[in-house]
């Protein structure tokens, strides 16, 4: 490194090309670290777990609108001509599922309440005897609901019904949220003024919908009710079976589905795992807009170095020689620009800290983006440090290429 | 302290092969005052730019205060350079960008063990000495040239360099102003500098103690104490048309 101060001299001397770099740098600086941020954050919630055994399982759902389609009953008997295709191992009809776009909330809190958002807003999963064997979810404290637990649930007694439940099974992230240092097993917590008992805790579960962080535990808080589900409350019939099978399964069972029901459509066929793909397409879509962007930034960025010290380098050809002339190596020379560099980066990464942090308050605030973590400052700097060293290294060894000789031309 | 034997110099290009010098031989003592002369194409500069190691040569021999340099490499020329010789360029050279303080600072930069304070303890030195400490924070735009060029000595001098090259160092400065300059290299050379200084100027070159003459390349006559033959006007009748002393 050379000594900074006669650069810092020589730059005082240049201040508009070098503040306009320096603002180039502070810019890409302040959008690229929130962009990379965001791509994370996108890929971060892309690779999530769900908490269900993704592979085997298929799904359909009847668009029904007449009463004796779409009740449980119905559902009950639709179920049982699905299991009886070969290859099926267990089948369900159920309210919602990880994942899908659309969910049941309910507000859950420790003591009676009487306003929906003073509890904790919960997702909540319905779907029979066969929900837990045919998502592949594990009961990890307590035990499943008895077989009598269970009752019919039909639109128009939704809310009494709700009402009336005593029992729930709660995800273990759920369970850390309500009694942190306690097991959940037994405790009581409350849907408005309803006590609902918590028999047991199951695996983890992602939510229908999840928010913009992938490090919310609230993605998985979840709740299981003991109730059975049809058509008519838009439930989805879910098939677990040999993953080499489903795709047979999955036309068999809608033809199955036809056969039964003429008169209905069938709105969704497809396997989980072409759901989940669906589901993240906007955030994948999103993580390539913004790599696409950071690149171009990135890349204007530098050929803004670029062509400032190239600029500098033909300007100051004759004071180069000059340096050579006094004693000046090549490496000396090529030292020089990179210091110079490295001054204006870091004055624009200086700069682009405050713009940073200023573009992820807005974001905060418009779009639901979480905290820009600090640690994406000092990755920041190392990105467009690197990039500045490897932007001005074309014109730098140009400019140590130059003859002492230079020195000696009239001026 | 020069001592260049058989020099030769050869630019090539796709067509043209020019023999810049050939067989040329000069020794410099120390503590003396060399001038060079010739006229345009004849030499002169090249010999300055292979004395002052900007450039190599194709064959002969020259060794510089003791150290030959043929062979060398770029890094160690530089080095060399930067340790043993102070250059007074015609057009001053001085880096726009920098203050007179910080322009005589620069070979210093290039000087290893050398730390800041006596970088500047060293430039104050040699601005004190040409009389210019009391500019030393004026950018060169806010100087004559004769102080340009007294500033660009001073820089020279900071390295406390061997060898002080000059190329035409009044070339660009009215007659006062090369008055005062010449006045100042004859007064480092009183104080023990050994000076070589290229100049088309009869009138500078019999202010040295020996004139080496060049044409074609080659040193074609030698004349010492130059300051005791006839002055030109003496010779002619006219006066210098400018640079004299």
């Amino acid at each position: 490194m050379m000594t900074p101060r006669p650069i810092l001299s020589s730059l005082r001397r240049h201040k508009i090309a070098a503040f306009l770099i320096v603002l180039e740098i502070a810019l890409a600086f302040a959008i690229v670290s929130n962009a990379v941020y965001m791509v994370i954050g996108r890929l971060q919630r892309i690779d999530l777990r769900s908490g269900i055994d993704e592979r085997g399982l298929v799904l359909l759902r009847l668009a029904t609108a007449s009463k004796q389609n779409g009740s449980v009953a119905s559902a009950q008997t639709d179920l049982a001509t699905l299991r009886a295709i070969p290859g099926v191992e267990s089948a369900s009809a159920i309210n919602t599922l990880p994942l899908s776009g659309s969910q049941w909330s309910l507000a859950y809190s420790l003591r009676p309440m009487r306003a929906f958002s003073d509890g904790v807003q919960v997702p909540v999963f319905f779907g029979g005897p066969g929900l837990l064997q045919t998502l592949g979810i594990r009961v990890i404290q307590g035990s499943a609901f008895q077989p009598s637990a269970y009752s019919d649930l039909s639109p128009k007694d939704v809310f009494k019904a709700f009402v009336n439940a005593r029992q729930a099974l709660i995800t273990q992230a759920f369970a850390q949220r309500l009694w942190p240092h306690a097991s959940a097993v037994g405790k009581v917590m409350y849907m408005g003024e309803t006590p609902v008992l918590v028999v047991g805790v199951v695996s983890n579960i992602i939510q229908p919908y999840i928010g913009a962080d992938a490090h919310d535990p609230a993605n998985y808080y979840g709740v299981i009710s003991p109730f059975r589900a049809g058509p008519d409350l838009n439930a989805w019939y879910a098939l677990r079976c040999q993953p080499a099978a489903c795709a047979r399964v999955l036309k068999a069972g809608a033809a199955k589905l036809q056969a039964m029901h003429p008169t209905e459509t069938l709105n969704a066929q497809e396997s989980f795992t072409h759901m989940r793909q669906r589901y993240f397409r906007d955030d994948r879509s999103m993580a390539w807009l913004l790599v696409s962007t950071v690149i171009a930034l990135l890349g204007v960025t530098a050929i803004g170095i670029v062509g400032l010290a190239s600029f500098w380098v033909q300007q100051r050809t004759r004071q180069i020689g000059v340096r050579r002339a006094l004693g000046a190596r090549r490496i000396d020379i090529l030292r020089y620009f990179q210091t110079e560099n490295f001054l204006l980066a870091t004055a624009g990464i200086a700069l682009g800290c405050a713009a940073a942090i200023g573009i992820n308050v807005w974001l905060m605030a418009h779009y639901a983006v979480p905290r820009l973590p600090v640690m994406y400052l000092p990755l920041g700097a190392l990105l467009l440090w690197g990039l500045g060293q490897l932007a001005v290294l074309g014109p730098a060894l140009r400019a140590a290429r130059v003859a002492p000789t230079v020195a000696m031309r009239s001026a | 302290m020069l001592d260049m034997r058989e020099i030769a110099k050869v630019y090539r290009t796709e067509t043209i092969e020019t023999h810049a010098l050939r067989g040329f031989t000069l020794s410099v003592r120390e503590g003396e005052f060399v001038a060079v002369t010739g006229p345009s194409g004849s030499g002169k500069t090249t010999f300055l730019t292979i004395a002052g190691l900007l450039e190599d040569f194709n064959s002969g021999e020259y060794i510089l205060d003791g150290v030959n340099v043929h062979g060398m490499n770029d890094d160690q020329r530089s080095r060399l350079r930067n340790e043993k010789i102070g250059f007074v360029f015609q057009a001053f050279n001085l880096i726009p960008d920098l203050n007179v303080l910080d322009n005589v600072e620069v070979p210093l930069h290039y000087r290893r063990g050398i730390g800041a304070a006596e970088r500047r303890k060293r430039a104050i030195g040699a601005l004190e000495r040409v009389g210019l400490s009391a500019r030393m924070r004026h950018y060169p735009a806010e100087l004559s040239g004769g102080q340009q060029q007294r500033a660009a000595i001073a820089r020279a001098l900071a390295g406390s360099p061997r060898l002080l090259l000059a190329d035409e160092p009044t070339g660009n400065l009215d007659t006062a102003m090369a008055r005062g300059v010449m006045e100042l290299i004859e007064e480092l050379h009183r104080e023990g500098a050994t000076v070589v200084m290229v100049t088309h100027d009869p009138d500078l070159a019999a202010r040295a103690e020996r004139n080496v003459h060049i044409v074609d390349g080659m040193a074609t006559g030698i004349l010492e104490e130059p300051r005791f033959r006839p002055s030109l006007r003496e010779r002619t009748g006219t006066d210098v048309p400018h640079g004299g002393a």
